[in-house]
Protein backbone atom coordinates (compact mmCIF):
# COMPACT_ATOMS: atom_id res chain seq x y z
CA UNK A 1 0.00 0.00 0.00
CA UNK A 2 0.96 3.04 -1.74
CA UNK A 3 0.35 6.35 -0.97
CA UNK A 4 -0.75 8.28 -4.12
CA UNK A 5 1.97 10.56 -5.62
CA UNK A 6 1.54 14.05 -5.28
CA UNK A 7 2.60 14.29 -8.72
CA UNK A 8 -0.78 12.52 -9.77
CA UNK A 9 -3.30 14.34 -7.20
CA UNK A 10 -1.86 17.79 -8.77
CA UNK A 11 -2.02 16.65 -12.31
CA UNK A 12 -6.10 15.16 -11.42
CA UNK A 13 -6.54 18.95 -9.71
CA UNK A 14 -5.25 20.63 -13.23
CA UNK A 15 -6.99 18.56 -15.53
CA UNK A 16 -10.32 19.57 -13.48
CA UNK A 17 -9.42 23.03 -13.33
CA UNK A 18 -8.53 23.33 -16.77
CA UNK A 19 -11.97 21.94 -18.32
CA UNK A 20 -14.65 24.17 -15.76
CA UNK A 21 -12.05 27.52 -16.88
CA UNK A 22 -13.07 25.35 -20.72
CA UNK A 23 -16.57 25.25 -20.30
CA UNK A 24 -16.41 28.57 -19.56
CA UNK A 25 -14.57 30.09 -21.73
CA UNK A 26 -16.93 28.00 -24.49
CA UNK A 27 -20.13 29.51 -22.89
CA UNK A 28 -19.00 32.80 -23.02
CA UNK A 29 -17.41 32.38 -26.58
CA UNK A 30 -20.84 31.02 -28.05
CA UNK A 31 -22.73 34.14 -26.27
CA UNK A 32 -20.13 36.15 -27.98
CA UNK A 33 -20.41 34.71 -31.16
CA UNK A 34 -24.12 34.97 -31.14
CA UNK A 35 -24.02 38.81 -30.40
CA UNK A 36 -21.33 39.67 -33.12
CA UNK A 37 -23.58 37.71 -35.76
CA UNK A 38 -26.48 39.81 -34.51
CA UNK A 39 -24.18 43.07 -34.84
CA UNK A 40 -23.42 41.66 -38.18
CA UNK A 41 -26.57 41.98 -39.42
CA UNK A 42 -27.02 45.75 -38.15
CA UNK A 43 -23.95 47.29 -38.90
CA UNK A 44 -20.87 45.72 -40.39
CA UNK A 45 -18.97 48.59 -40.70
CA UNK A 46 -18.99 49.83 -37.15
CA UNK A 47 -15.90 50.07 -35.08
CA UNK A 48 -18.01 48.24 -32.39
CA UNK A 49 -18.40 45.57 -35.00
CA UNK A 50 -14.87 45.29 -36.00
CA UNK A 51 -13.53 45.12 -32.07
CA UNK A 52 -16.01 42.63 -30.70
CA UNK A 53 -15.37 40.30 -33.63
CA UNK A 54 -11.46 40.87 -33.37
CA UNK A 55 -12.13 39.51 -29.64
CA UNK A 56 -14.36 36.86 -30.52
CA UNK A 57 -11.93 35.30 -32.81
CA UNK A 58 -9.67 35.51 -29.91
CA UNK A 59 -12.09 33.39 -27.87
CA UNK A 60 -12.71 31.22 -30.38
CA UNK A 61 -8.85 30.59 -30.74
CA UNK A 62 -8.67 30.13 -27.05
CA UNK A 63 -11.12 27.53 -26.84
CA UNK A 64 -9.43 25.50 -29.33
CA UNK A 65 -6.20 25.46 -27.98
CA UNK A 66 -7.39 25.19 -24.51
CA UNK A 67 -9.00 21.43 -25.86
CA UNK A 68 -5.51 20.36 -27.20
CA UNK A 69 -4.11 21.88 -23.59
CA UNK A 70 -6.05 20.31 -21.37
CA UNK A 71 -6.21 16.60 -24.13
CA UNK A 72 -2.66 16.83 -23.67
CA UNK A 73 -3.03 17.38 -20.04
CA UNK A 74 -5.20 14.30 -19.32
CA UNK A 75 -2.50 12.00 -22.17
CA UNK A 76 0.29 13.15 -19.78
CA UNK A 77 -1.18 12.33 -16.33
CA UNK A 78 -2.16 9.05 -18.15
CA UNK A 79 1.25 8.10 -19.09
CA UNK A 80 2.18 9.41 -15.75
CA UNK A 81 -0.01 6.77 -14.36
CA UNK A 82 0.48 3.84 -16.38
CA UNK A 83 4.62 4.40 -16.32
CA UNK A 84 4.19 4.83 -12.16
CA UNK A 85 1.97 1.06 -11.83
CA UNK A 86 4.83 -0.85 -13.71
CA UNK A 87 7.31 1.13 -11.80
CA UNK A 88 5.62 -0.58 -8.88
CA UNK A 89 5.42 -4.15 -9.65
CA UNK A 90 7.08 -6.92 -7.31
CA UNK A 91 10.04 -4.63 -6.46
CA UNK A 92 7.52 -1.84 -5.49
CA UNK A 93 7.58 -2.65 -1.62
CA UNK A 94 11.11 -3.09 -1.21
CA UNK A 95 12.00 -0.36 -3.18
CA UNK A 96 9.50 2.04 -1.26
CA UNK A 97 10.70 1.05 2.00
CA UNK A 98 14.07 1.73 1.33
CA UNK A 99 13.15 5.37 0.06
CA UNK A 100 11.32 5.76 3.09
CA UNK A 101 14.31 5.39 4.58
CA UNK A 102 16.29 7.68 3.02
CA UNK A 103 13.50 10.16 3.99
CA UNK A 104 12.72 11.01 0.11
CA UNK A 105 10.22 13.62 -0.82
CA UNK A 106 7.24 12.69 -2.99
CA UNK A 107 9.17 14.21 -5.81
CA UNK A 108 12.37 12.52 -5.47
CA UNK A 109 10.39 9.05 -5.04
CA UNK A 110 8.76 9.69 -8.37
CA UNK A 111 11.72 10.67 -10.46
CA UNK A 112 14.14 7.70 -8.66
CA UNK A 113 11.17 5.22 -9.63
CA UNK A 114 11.61 6.38 -12.97
CA UNK A 115 15.36 6.27 -13.22
CA UNK A 116 15.10 2.62 -11.68
CA UNK A 117 13.09 2.08 -14.90
CA UNK A 118 16.12 3.41 -16.56
CA UNK A 119 14.53 6.45 -18.07
CA UNK A 120 16.79 8.99 -18.85
CA UNK A 121 16.81 12.51 -17.42
CA UNK A 122 15.46 13.85 -21.06
CA UNK A 123 12.43 10.70 -20.21
CA UNK A 124 12.01 11.83 -17.13
CA UNK A 125 11.71 15.55 -17.45
CA UNK A 126 8.65 14.77 -19.94
CA UNK A 127 6.80 12.63 -18.40
CA UNK A 128 6.78 14.55 -15.36
CA UNK A 129 6.54 17.97 -17.18
CA UNK A 130 9.72 19.13 -15.24
CA UNK A 131 12.61 20.82 -16.73
CA UNK A 132 15.62 18.92 -17.08
CA UNK A 133 17.88 20.97 -14.59
CA UNK A 134 15.03 20.31 -12.14
CA UNK A 135 15.14 16.21 -12.54
CA UNK A 136 19.07 16.31 -12.67
CA UNK A 137 18.87 18.51 -9.29
CA UNK A 138 16.71 15.89 -7.81
CA UNK A 139 18.52 13.03 -9.00
CA UNK A 140 22.12 14.17 -7.33
CA UNK A 141 19.46 14.77 -4.28
CA UNK A 142 18.23 11.20 -3.99
CA UNK A 143 22.19 9.69 -4.89
CA UNK A 144 23.66 12.19 -2.09
CA UNK A 145 20.82 10.60 0.24
CA UNK A 146 20.97 6.80 -0.84
CA UNK A 147 24.90 7.69 -0.26
CA UNK A 148 26.21 6.69 -3.77
CA UNK A 149 27.67 7.88 -6.71
CA UNK A 150 25.29 7.71 -9.65
CA UNK A 151 23.11 5.87 -11.43
CA UNK A 152 24.64 2.96 -12.22
CA UNK A 153 25.28 2.53 -8.68
CA UNK A 154 21.45 3.46 -7.67
CA UNK A 155 20.34 0.31 -9.88
CA UNK A 156 22.94 -1.69 -8.72
CA UNK A 157 21.83 -1.18 -4.80
CA UNK A 158 18.49 -3.04 -5.32
CA UNK A 159 19.45 -5.49 -7.60
CA UNK A 160 22.80 -6.35 -5.13
CA UNK A 161 20.63 -6.54 -2.25
CA UNK A 162 18.02 -8.13 -3.83
CA UNK A 163 20.43 -10.95 -5.05
CA UNK A 164 22.59 -11.11 -1.40
CA UNK A 165 18.61 -11.65 -0.15
CA UNK A 166 17.52 -8.53 1.96
CA UNK A 167 18.38 -5.00 2.32
CA UNK A 168 21.16 -3.67 4.75
CA UNK A 169 19.86 -1.14 7.44
CA UNK A 170 20.44 2.64 5.85
CA UNK B 1 -2.11 1.20 -4.45
CA UNK B 2 -3.91 4.03 -5.91
CA UNK B 3 -5.51 2.46 -8.87
CA UNK B 4 -5.75 5.14 -11.90
CA UNK B 5 -8.88 6.36 -11.63
CA UNK B 6 -8.84 7.66 -15.23
CA UNK B 7 -7.80 4.68 -17.29
CA UNK B 8 -6.08 4.53 -20.42
CA UNK B 9 -9.13 3.58 -23.37
CA UNK B 10 -6.92 1.69 -25.41
CA UNK B 11 -4.74 -0.04 -22.28
CA UNK B 12 -8.56 -1.30 -20.62
CA UNK B 13 -11.25 -3.08 -22.64
CA UNK B 14 -13.64 -1.83 -20.10
CA UNK B 15 -15.07 1.72 -20.10
CA UNK B 16 -13.36 4.14 -17.76
CA UNK B 17 -14.25 4.32 -14.09
CA UNK B 18 -14.23 8.11 -14.22
CA UNK B 19 -15.17 10.16 -17.37
CA UNK B 20 -12.69 13.05 -18.06
CA UNK B 21 -14.04 16.13 -16.84
CA UNK B 22 -15.70 17.72 -19.62
CA UNK B 23 -17.58 14.59 -21.01
CA UNK B 24 -18.92 14.85 -17.14
CA UNK B 25 -19.81 18.41 -16.93
CA UNK B 26 -21.24 18.80 -20.33
CA UNK B 27 -23.84 15.34 -19.61
CA UNK B 28 -25.08 16.80 -16.46
CA UNK B 29 -25.20 20.63 -17.35
CA UNK B 30 -26.91 19.77 -20.70
CA UNK B 31 -29.38 17.01 -18.44
CA UNK B 32 -29.98 19.61 -15.59
CA UNK B 33 -30.48 22.13 -18.47
CA UNK B 34 -33.46 19.83 -20.60
CA UNK B 35 -35.15 19.13 -17.48
CA UNK B 36 -35.38 23.16 -16.43
CA UNK B 37 -36.53 24.11 -19.77
CA UNK B 38 -39.06 21.29 -20.61
CA UNK B 39 -40.80 21.36 -17.17
CA UNK B 40 -40.15 24.20 -14.92
CA UNK B 41 -39.40 27.45 -16.79
CA UNK B 42 -41.83 29.23 -19.62
CA UNK B 43 -41.05 28.83 -23.37
CA UNK B 44 -39.57 31.92 -24.45
CA UNK B 45 -38.94 33.69 -21.33
CA UNK B 46 -35.32 35.02 -21.18
CA UNK B 47 -34.08 32.24 -18.68
CA UNK B 48 -35.51 29.74 -21.10
CA UNK B 49 -33.59 31.18 -24.37
CA UNK B 50 -30.63 31.56 -21.92
CA UNK B 51 -30.35 27.74 -20.61
CA UNK B 52 -30.84 26.91 -24.87
CA UNK B 53 -28.01 28.63 -25.57
CA UNK B 54 -26.06 27.35 -22.67
CA UNK B 55 -27.14 23.86 -24.27
CA UNK B 56 -25.93 24.67 -27.55
CA UNK B 57 -22.64 25.76 -25.98
CA UNK B 58 -22.07 22.76 -24.23
CA UNK B 59 -23.60 20.63 -27.12
CA UNK B 60 -20.68 22.27 -29.34
CA UNK B 61 -18.05 21.91 -26.87
CA UNK B 62 -19.27 17.80 -26.52
CA UNK B 63 -18.91 18.02 -30.39
CA UNK B 64 -15.37 19.66 -30.13
CA UNK B 65 -13.99 17.10 -27.42
CA UNK B 66 -15.48 14.25 -29.80
CA UNK B 67 -13.20 14.80 -32.42
CA UNK B 68 -10.02 16.28 -30.02
CA UNK B 69 -10.41 14.55 -27.15
CA UNK B 70 -9.20 11.78 -25.09
CA UNK B 71 -9.71 8.05 -27.04
CA UNK B 72 -12.52 7.22 -25.30
CA UNK B 73 -14.70 10.37 -25.31
CA UNK B 74 -13.54 10.53 -29.39
CA UNK B 75 -16.59 9.89 -31.63
CA UNK B 76 -14.46 7.20 -33.44
CA UNK B 77 -14.40 5.10 -30.13
CA UNK B 78 -17.90 4.62 -29.63
CA UNK B 79 -19.42 4.60 -34.07
CA UNK B 80 -22.85 4.59 -34.81
CA UNK B 81 -23.45 0.97 -35.22
CA UNK B 82 -27.58 0.07 -35.00
CA UNK B 83 -26.74 -3.51 -35.79
CA UNK B 84 -23.63 -3.73 -32.89
CA UNK B 85 -26.46 -2.03 -30.77
CA UNK B 86 -29.26 -4.38 -31.18
CA UNK B 87 -26.68 -7.40 -30.80
CA UNK B 88 -25.68 -5.61 -27.75
CA UNK B 89 -29.56 -5.03 -26.28
CA UNK B 90 -29.76 -9.37 -26.98
CA UNK B 91 -26.92 -10.49 -25.05
CA UNK B 92 -28.26 -7.90 -22.24
CA UNK B 93 -31.20 -9.88 -22.57
CA UNK B 94 -29.90 -13.21 -22.09
CA UNK B 95 -27.10 -11.57 -19.09
CA UNK B 96 -23.63 -11.89 -20.71
CA UNK B 97 -22.68 -8.61 -21.88
CA UNK B 98 -19.57 -7.83 -23.64
CA UNK B 99 -17.51 -4.63 -22.16
CA UNK B 100 -16.24 -1.92 -24.50
CA UNK B 101 -13.54 0.88 -23.62
CA UNK B 102 -16.10 3.17 -24.26
CA UNK B 103 -19.92 3.56 -24.43
CA UNK B 104 -21.14 0.37 -25.15
CA UNK B 105 -22.88 0.56 -28.75
CA UNK B 106 -26.67 0.65 -27.38
CA UNK B 107 -25.57 3.83 -24.96
CA UNK B 108 -23.47 5.06 -28.21
CA UNK B 109 -26.52 5.06 -30.24
CA UNK B 110 -28.36 6.33 -27.40
CA UNK B 111 -25.58 9.27 -27.10
CA UNK B 112 -26.13 10.54 -31.50
CA UNK B 113 -29.79 9.86 -30.71
CA UNK B 114 -29.69 12.80 -27.58
CA UNK B 115 -27.18 15.12 -29.69
CA UNK B 116 -29.35 14.86 -32.71
CA UNK B 117 -32.33 15.82 -31.42
CA UNK B 118 -31.00 18.64 -28.83
CA UNK B 119 -29.44 20.24 -32.50
CA UNK B 120 -32.81 19.88 -33.71
CA UNK B 121 -34.46 21.30 -30.28
CA UNK B 122 -31.84 24.31 -30.24
CA UNK B 123 -31.53 24.87 -34.16
CA UNK B 124 -35.92 25.01 -33.97
CA UNK B 125 -35.39 27.61 -30.70
CA UNK B 126 -32.92 30.03 -32.74
CA UNK B 127 -35.48 30.18 -35.63
CA UNK B 128 -38.66 30.95 -33.40
CA UNK B 129 -36.04 34.30 -31.33
CA UNK B 130 -34.92 35.30 -35.39
CA UNK B 131 -31.37 34.52 -33.55
CA UNK B 132 -31.55 36.79 -31.04
CA UNK B 133 -29.52 36.30 -28.53
CA UNK B 134 -30.64 36.33 -24.35
CA UNK B 135 -29.40 39.85 -23.86
CA UNK B 136 -31.42 40.98 -27.12
CA UNK B 137 -34.41 39.08 -25.44
CA UNK B 138 -33.42 40.55 -22.30
CA UNK B 139 -33.45 44.20 -23.88
CA UNK B 140 -36.66 43.69 -25.85
CA UNK B 141 -38.61 42.59 -22.95
CA UNK B 142 -38.09 45.36 -21.11
CA UNK B 143 -38.61 48.02 -23.65
CA UNK B 144 -41.93 46.00 -24.30
CA UNK B 145 -42.49 46.42 -20.47
CA UNK B 146 -41.82 50.37 -20.85
CA UNK B 147 -44.32 51.07 -23.00
CA UNK B 148 -41.77 50.95 -25.98
CA UNK B 149 -43.39 48.52 -28.28
CA UNK B 150 -41.11 49.20 -31.27
CA UNK B 151 -39.30 45.98 -30.28
CA UNK B 152 -41.94 44.39 -31.45
CA UNK B 153 -42.39 45.91 -34.56
CA UNK B 154 -39.28 45.16 -35.86
CA UNK B 155 -39.32 41.38 -34.63
CA UNK B 156 -42.06 41.38 -37.23
CA UNK B 157 -40.56 43.27 -39.80
CA UNK B 158 -40.37 41.87 -43.45
CA UNK B 159 -42.19 39.11 -41.85
CA UNK B 160 -43.90 37.47 -44.70
CA UNK B 161 -46.31 34.91 -44.84
CA UNK B 162 -43.58 32.40 -45.84
CA UNK B 163 -41.40 34.10 -42.62
CA UNK B 164 -44.66 33.23 -40.23
CA UNK B 165 -45.14 29.60 -41.70
CA UNK B 166 -41.66 28.89 -40.88
CA UNK B 167 -42.09 29.89 -37.31
CA UNK B 168 -44.71 27.69 -37.10
CA UNK B 169 -43.13 24.80 -38.36
CA UNK B 170 -40.45 25.32 -36.34
CA UNK B 171 -42.35 26.23 -32.98
CA UNK B 172 -44.14 22.95 -34.15
CA UNK B 173 -40.85 20.96 -34.49
CA UNK B 174 -39.30 22.45 -31.22
CA UNK B 175 -42.07 20.84 -29.02
CA UNK B 176 -42.10 17.41 -30.65
CA UNK B 177 -38.30 17.05 -30.57
CA UNK B 178 -38.39 18.65 -26.86
CA UNK B 179 -41.03 16.04 -25.73
CA UNK B 180 -38.94 13.57 -27.39
CA UNK B 181 -35.80 14.41 -25.24
CA UNK B 182 -38.07 13.97 -22.11
CA UNK B 183 -38.80 10.23 -23.69
CA UNK B 184 -34.73 9.34 -24.55
CA UNK B 185 -33.90 10.71 -20.81
CA UNK B 186 -36.42 8.17 -19.45
CA UNK B 187 -35.17 5.52 -21.72
CA UNK B 188 -31.31 6.22 -21.07
CA UNK B 189 -31.77 6.51 -17.38
CA UNK B 190 -33.50 2.59 -17.35
CA UNK B 191 -30.85 1.92 -19.76
CA UNK B 192 -27.73 2.99 -17.73
CA UNK B 193 -29.86 1.45 -14.49
CA UNK B 194 -30.33 -2.16 -16.58
CA UNK B 195 -26.73 -1.70 -17.53
CA UNK B 196 -25.48 -1.25 -14.33
CA UNK B 197 -26.64 -4.43 -13.19
CA UNK B 198 -25.67 -6.82 -16.33
CA UNK B 199 -22.06 -4.92 -16.34
CA UNK B 200 -22.18 -5.24 -12.38
CA UNK B 201 -20.40 -1.50 -12.76
CA UNK B 202 -22.03 1.19 -11.30
CA UNK B 203 -21.82 3.39 -14.35
CA UNK B 204 -23.45 6.42 -12.56
CA UNK B 205 -20.58 6.91 -10.07
CA UNK B 206 -18.23 6.84 -13.80
CA UNK B 207 -20.39 10.29 -14.65
CA UNK B 208 -20.31 11.34 -11.32
CA UNK B 209 -17.14 11.33 -9.27
CA UNK B 210 -16.01 7.87 -9.62
CA UNK B 211 -15.02 4.99 -6.69
CA UNK B 212 -13.61 7.17 -4.24
CA UNK B 213 -10.10 5.09 -3.23
CA UNK B 214 -9.27 6.41 0.21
Amino acid sequence: MSIGPDILVSGRRQIVALSIFLVIQTLGTVFYVGDVIADLREDPASAHFVFEAIVTAALVLGVILGTFALRRTIELLRSQEQALAVARGALSEVIEGQFDAWALTPAERDVGLLALKGLDVAEIAELRGAAQGTVRAQLTRIYSKAGVSGRAQFAAFFVEDLLSGGLKAA
Amino acid sequence: MASPRIQAGTAAETPPTLWDPVVRVTHWGIAASVLLNALLDEGGSVLHVTIGWIVMALLFLRMVWGVLGPVEARFSAFPPNPLAALRHLRQLATGRVRHYPSHNPAGALMAYAFWATLAVVTATGLIMTGGATPMQVAADKAAVASGDWSALIRDGEGASDEDESLGKAAKEVHDVAANLLLILAALHVAGVALESRAMRRNLVAAMLIGKRQR
